[in-house]
């Protein structure tokens, strides 16, 4: 974890100190926490110890930067990211579990997950992150959870082509947006519900998935047990937890959730622009992003090689290059790239970095895509704090011996 | 007066509106007094963490503006948050956790005692009477989010027929001093509002 994050925990803490008086574990007993003590019961492995809690109800919790030394981000290690958090466990038992399929389709359907499971299967390993993922970097600060760097991780998913549901129902020629709603329900029932849609030729494309498991395994609750969508290379918004009903519309999806919030400037704004609603579009593509995994900030070296290791991705394009800077940008190194190019997932890299001199080092490392988009230092402000991706940066001391 | 006293007086009134001027944007805690910061609380456990938890809160460094856009936004969310009662959170929410205020805050200093009630009452002449017809009012705006429509139920227990209603010094004791999840209303209610709401309970 970087100092920003290191300061946001210690003033977490101080600041759950100060409200602990009326506010213990006892308002736990919503459900999102029970799924969080559920998960944690599943088994030695599966708690979500190893998060980092940026609210507690409904649970949002990030991954310590760490974990993302593995190609696969394991489950329980996973971020949360909740708007009301989860249904009652026992509402998601497969059996009853029924996905209602209308608007302007041709056939309305109502699918089992036994009927959807007959579908063709297919598995995608495919990164997940949160839109407000960095959204502490954004100078002015912007509300909404203040996420550091872990709102995001890369793991396999295995369901069935959304486009083979919408097949069966048949769309019929006004269709242009599908909307997802899922099974979580506020505390209050004047809150939005969260609605979302997203384009049909996104819902069609061969890879978006309605997932079942991930990273081989049953989907857990907290990741939308029984069912949840998957748009691959999209921010995590549109991947829909708990998923009960789908329906064809024309337009996009109506309500707060679609219309408001997941939306940015359509053109380059500063925290000084005045922006309408007509010059804000709805996030979708996760532009480029790299981060260096290890060795973690403020960690010591020693002079010699010093192996630094990191992750990139770039949305539904590939990598094509990750470089590092020890000068803030004036000069640039290339990184080995590990494995396949591959859409959707991250990558792996590393580099090799001979510290010649005893310091405290600034390493800064930014990634580029096949369509030649790279990392900018910092990411253009938002009102929403949305799509941080401006360079990773870390620091480390390097000692004589 | 001479002209160059004139003068001194006019630049003293200038660099005494200046300082006003510039003193104003941020009102910092030290004006915002700790019984009034420990009844802000009170409010943040009892309106707000209905949905969530404080530390959603406390985490945001925020100028005012954006503070009282999102107490408006919650408002319109249904938070239940009276007019005195926003004006207060906006206070203390854009005194606390303003963009320059430090990530790591000092904690609030507890040891000044209960936090004041937020509507003084006057002092209790004989015995409290609940009056029904006003605990309805007082349940919907403080209750209800959690213990449902008419104490039926909800994230809370519910309450209508509920036997605590006849353990009066147990249906108090919660109220003033809360139990398990529920926070403490001490600082929110006054003896007469929790009078009314038992009153108006027990006809549920």
């Amino acid at each position: 974890m970087n100092e920003l994050g290191k300061r946001v925990l210690v003033s977490r803490r101080g600041c759950l100190k100060l409200l602990a008086a009326g506010l213990g574990a006892g308002m736990m007993v919503h459900h999102a926490a029970s799924a969080v003590v559920a998960a944690q019961k599943d088994g030695p492995q599966s708690g979500t110890g190893g998060l980092t809690v940026r609210v507690a109800r409904p649970f949002d919790a990030e991954t310590p930067v760490g974990e993302f030394a593995s190609f696969l981000t394991p489950i329980d290690r996973f971020f949360v990211r909740s708007h009301f958090g989860p249904p009652a466990m026992e509402t998601i038992e497969e059996s009853r579990w029924r996905l209602s399929v209308g608007g302007a389709v041709e056939r309305p359907q109502v699918f089992s997950m036994t009927s959807l499971r007959q579908l063709e299967p297919v598995t995608i390993t495919a990164v997940l992150q949160c839109s407000g993922n960095g959204r502490a970097y954004h100078q002015p600060r912007v509300p909404g959870v203040q996420w550091d760097r872990g709102a995001v991780g890369n793991a396999q998913w295995t369901g069935v082509r959304l486009r083979d549901v919408l097949q069966a129902t048949g769309v019929r020629a006004e269709g242009r947006h599908v909307q997802f709603q899922g099974a979580d329900r506020p505390a209050v029932a004047t809150v939005p519900l969260f609605v979302r849609s997203i384009p049909l030729e996104k819902a069609l494309h061969p890879d978006t998935i309605v997932a079942y498991e991930m990273n081989g395994r049953a989907l857990p609750l907290l990741h939308g047990a029984p069912l949840r969508v998957i748009t691959p290379g999209w921010m995590a918004e549109s991947c829909i937890k708990w998923l009960t009903d789908i329906v064809v519309r024309e337009d996009e999806a109506k309500g707060y959730y679609m219309q408001t919030a997941y939306r940015v400037p359509g053109h380059l704004a500063s925290s000084s622009t005045r922006l309408n609603a007509d010059a804000m579009v709805p996030v979708e593509v996760m532009p480029v992003k790299s981060l260096i995994v290890s060795p973690e900030s403020g960690q010591h070296a020693t002079i010699g090689p010093v192996m630094i290791q990191g992750v990139a991705w770039a949305g539904e394009t590939r990598v094509a290059k990750v470089e590092l800077s020890m000068d803030e940008g004036k000069s640039w190194k290339t990184a080995q790239l590990l494995g396949e190019p591959q859409p959707y997932a991250w990558r792996q890299w590393r580099f090799i970095w001979p510290a010649k001199v005893p310091g405290i080092f600034t390493i800064v490392c930014r990634a580029t895509d096949e369509q030649v988009a790279a990392q900018p230092p910092v990411s253009p402000w938002n009102p929403g704090g949305f799509l941080w991706n401006g360079w990773d940066r870390i620091t480390v001391d390097v000692n004589a011996s | 007066m001479n002209t160059s006293g004139l003068l001194a007086i006019v630049f003293a009134l200038g660099v005494v509106a200046l300082s006003a001027v510039t003193a104003l944007p941020e009102e910092d805690m030290e004006s915002v007094s700790v019984a009034l910061g420990l009844r802000a609380e009170g409010l943040i456990l009892a309106r707000c963490s209905v949905c969530h938890t404080a530390d959603l809160i406390t985490q945001q460094r925020l100028p005012r503006e954006r503070w009282e856009a999102t107490v408006d936004k919650m408002k319109h969310w249904g938070a239940e948050i009276s007019q005195e009662e926003q004006i207060l959170l906006v206070r203390y929410l854009s005194a606390r956790y303003h963009p320059g205020a430090p990530d790591r805050l000092p904690p609030l200093e507890h040891e000044a005692g209960p936090a004041e009630p937020l509507r003084q009452e006057p002092a209790l002449t004989g015995p409290l009477v609940g009056v029904a017809g006003r605990g309805s009012g007082i349940f919907e705006h403080n209750c209800q989010a959690c213990h449902g429509q008419g104490g039926i139920g909800g994230v809370g227990p519910k309450l209508s027929k509920n036997p605590i209603l006849k353990q009066e010094e147990h249906f108090w004791d919660t109220v003033l001093h809360g139990r398990g999840p529920m926070p403490a209303w001490g600082s929110i209610l006054s003896e007469q509002d929790i009078a009314d709401i038992h009153a108006w309970l027990l006809t549920r």
